[in-house]
């Protein structure tokens, strides 16, 4: 083929196009349409309202049959509310208020550590303190109003200022005080009895302070 | 020696760009030629044989005695060997053909090491008749839409990586700057349809997950093959073929982008409203009847997209056997899709779950919709990959009507029986066993629409078997068309 002079090589092709075979190849081809391409005609206004309409509509149905997005809720008509055994907050099972206590002591492991044995000489430890673990009067109101001053813990004398948790500072609730004080009095070894809700509420009630305890005020609750 | 490009464009200098354009394509065509005409045999093959085991299975329903004495033959095999052979035979052999087929010539990438590919097709081919035999024999995993025993399964996943990476690698290597829309669903389903498989394998059948779970499992994949493998194929097969016969551009590329992400965000969530009323947390069913509901979206937006297409050459429909059958389907995914978006309401679905009616759904969608479409695509790609006519136009009509009418009157009896039938078991005063007798009449019904349908199917297959024994005519040919339509097709030629 190369050696043949070009003008040779050009009629020989078109030979070759015209040829019955080669039409025949692209008959079926040379008549079909181009390839499909894409117009580019904006979008009729009233999508943007069929949309919006759907995506609204959509939202209210899951939120209202979202059963709390519980995944024990099985049936779209179960109201909290209204289920029976109701008509005051959900009894929690004691390793559930444990557990409820220990997602709050993040908030305490900052100053007393994960390991509830404080800092030496600025934090006192929680795990064996006879605060925590004697008098719950004292415990509660310490962690509801806060405590200045020093204080001994352990037989070691700290001065820090430990911050309030009720109303005058974080406004935790009874039942998270409650949670929290129950988990640090039974882990590291601790074993007192729980601290409930009810008797978190009543001292809040009684004392209804805003300003933070010193050691000797707490002294007088026996 | 010159290739066909070269050959062309030296054949008429001025209008060479279009000829070098048309010659590619042929090339192209000509690269998929034997595992496209595999797939599409076997899945003719495959859609006969799903054909009788459906009338078997139908004819059962109201007369429970016929064939009653073969075991192998027994409702719950034959039932559900029509699902598996109709499924993972008919349909998805057709779907790989059409992928294939559409992927290379819009990617403008020629098919390279058929051989391998032809392979895959083989084994998938393999794995189906395995499994079949193996549902037959009783090995039916008993898992709804995952039937096949756990010997079939491996070798299916095998042959499918193999087909879809051949179809990403012609994506990756073909000479096409622009991403059609049509290869945005083809290559979604691609990626989609093997994380469904292997995770359902796994989750059911491997290493089963326990309780609900499983359930959720089992219905997150059936539902979404339909909605993520066979909804994306028979779209992108519909968004190529309407502008191609046309021969116009698809009405608007926004319509199009907004249409296949809101697809891709909500279908994937909907397989949960099967499971409406069962033991399975309250938000995740509401979730799932939020996004079969927002189906709507995608829905409406690809109806409206089609439809502007379609404005103004309806008169094609009476010549172009291809563009009957797509406009068929592609209405019946806008009904099919809407039919089931009301479904999936709590209200709605008290009635229709547990009924023929989502019989009828479940042939809407999977018949009236993506057979039809892939009915047309294949009236479109067999003379291109053949080079020959299609040999009869009155069977390709007998083939349409048949089918057409066949599934709207199989669609209409089921639907209707189905409802009575909803209405009356939630009506405590009506005995059971009323119910269950109420629906004969509707199931003879349908029986008669089956047999309607596979007659369609004869003609098809005929048709088909004719056309690839037929010799290649020499010369220039006519498309074989319902009636002569000079402005359809062959107007290209005239010019």
């Amino acid at each position: 083929m190369s050696q043949q002079p070009p003008e040779n090589k050009q009629s020989m092709e078109q030979a070759g196009a015209s040829d019955e075979s080669i039409q025949k190849v692209h008959s079926i081809l040379l008549r079909e349409k181009p390839e499909p391409s894409e117009g580019y005609k904006p979008m009729p206004l009233f999508l943007l309202g069929f949309i919006s309409t759907m995506i609204f509509i959509c939202s209210i149905y899951l939120v209202h049959y979202r059963g709390g997005f519980d995944p024990l809720v099985y049936d779209e008509r179960f109201d909290p509310a209204k289920a029976a055994g109701a008509g005051g907050p959900v009894e929690l099972t004691p390793e559930q208020i444990v557990a409820m206590g220990k997602k709050l002591y993040n908030t305490c492991a900052t100053c007393h550590q994960p390991n509830g044995q404080g800092l030496p000489g600025v934090y006192p430890p929680l795990a064996g303190s006879e605060w925590v673990l004697e008098n719950d009067q004292r415990l509660i109101r310490v962690l509801l109003d806060g405590l200045n001053g020093p204080i001994e813990v352990k037989g070691n004398t700290y001065n820090g200022a430990m911050p309030a948790f009720g109303a005058a500072g974080y406004k935790w609730n009874d039942e998270k005080i409650a949670a929290v004080l129950t988990y640090i009095r039974q882990e590291w070894g601790n074993a007192a009895e729980p601290i409930t809700a009810a008797h978190v509420k009543e001292i809040r009630e009684v004392d209804n302070r805003t300003k933070p305890w010193t050691a000797e005020e707490l002294a007088a609750f026996e | 020696m010159a290739n066909p490009s070269s050959l062309a464009a030296s054949l008429s200098p001025e209008a060479s760009p279009d000829l070098v354009k048309r010659a590619e394509l042929s090339e192209i065509d000509a690269s998929t030629k034997a595992p496209a005409i595999f797939l599409l045999g076997s899945s003719v093959l495959w859609l006969l044989l799903g054909t009788v085991f459906a009338l078997i299975a139908s004819f059962k329903m109201h007369s429970p005695n016929f064939l009653g004495d073969y075991e192998w033959l027994t409702f719950g095999r034959i039932r559900t060997a029509h699902l598996n052979a109709v499924v993972y035979g008919w349909s998805v052999n057709a779907s790989f053909a059409v992928a294939i087929w559409l992927m290379a010539r819009l990617a403008r990438g020629v098919l390279r090491h058929t051989g391998l590919l032809f392979t895959a097709t083989v084994f998938w081919n393999l794995g189906v008749t395995i499994g079949i035999a193996g549902i037959l024999l009783g090995d039916s995993t008993s898992i709804e839409w995952l039937e096949f025993p756990p010997y079939a399964t491996p070798l299916l996943f095998v042959a499918y990586a193999l087909i879809g990476a051949w179809a990403i690698i012609t994506f990756r290597f073909g000479k096409s700057n622009h991403i059609y829309v049509s290869q945005w669903y083809i290559l979604a389903a691609l990626f989609w349809f093997p994380w469904l498989y292997s995770v359902a394998q796994i989750m059911m059948i491997f290493s089963p997950a326990r309780g609900t779970v499983q359930s959720l499992v089992n219905w997150w994949f059936a539902h979404n093959v339909l909605g993520l493998w066979f909804t994306p194929i028979g779209l992108a097969a519909v968004y190529y073929f309407l502008p191609k016969v046309l021969g116009k551009p698809i009405h608007s590329y926004y319509l199009s982008v907004l249409g296949f992400w809101s697809l891709a965000i909500f279908y994937n969530w909907a397989g949960v409203h099967h499971l409406i009323g069962g033991p399975v947390p309250v938000w995740v069913q509401s979730a799932g009847i939020a996004a079969s509901f927002m189906m709507v979206v995608p829905v409406v937006v690809t109806a409206i997209n089609h439809h502007m297409t379609m404005v103004g050459s309806f008169g094609a429909l009476k010549t172009s056997p291809t563009l009957r059958f797509i406009v068929f389907g592609a209405v019946s995914y806008t009904l099919a899709s809407l039919q089931g978006s009301s479904m999936a309401l709590r209200s709605w679905n008290e009635v229709t779950h547990f009924t023929h009616y989502t019989v009828g759904h479940s042939h809407l969608g999977m018949y009236a919709f993506f057979t039809m479409v892939m009915f047309g695509a294949i009236y479109y790609i067999l003379p291109r990959i053949l080079l020959k006519e299609w040999p009869s136009a009155p069977l390709i009509s007998v083939h349409f009507w048949t089918t057409a009418v066949g599934v709207i009157f199989y669609v209409v009896a089921i639907s209707v029986g189905g409802l009575k039938q909803g209405f009356e078991m939630n009506n405590a005063d009506i005995p059971f066993i009323e119910t269950v007798k109420n629906t004969i009449i509707y199931l003879e019904l349908r029986s008669y629409a089956g047999v309607l349908m596979t007659v369609g199917h004869i003609a098809f297959a005929v048709n088909f078997t004719w056309m690839l024994a037929k010799r290649r005519k020499a010369g220039a040919t006519a498309p074989t068309l319902f009636r002569t339509g000079p402005e359809i097709e062959l107007e290209a030629s005239a010019r």
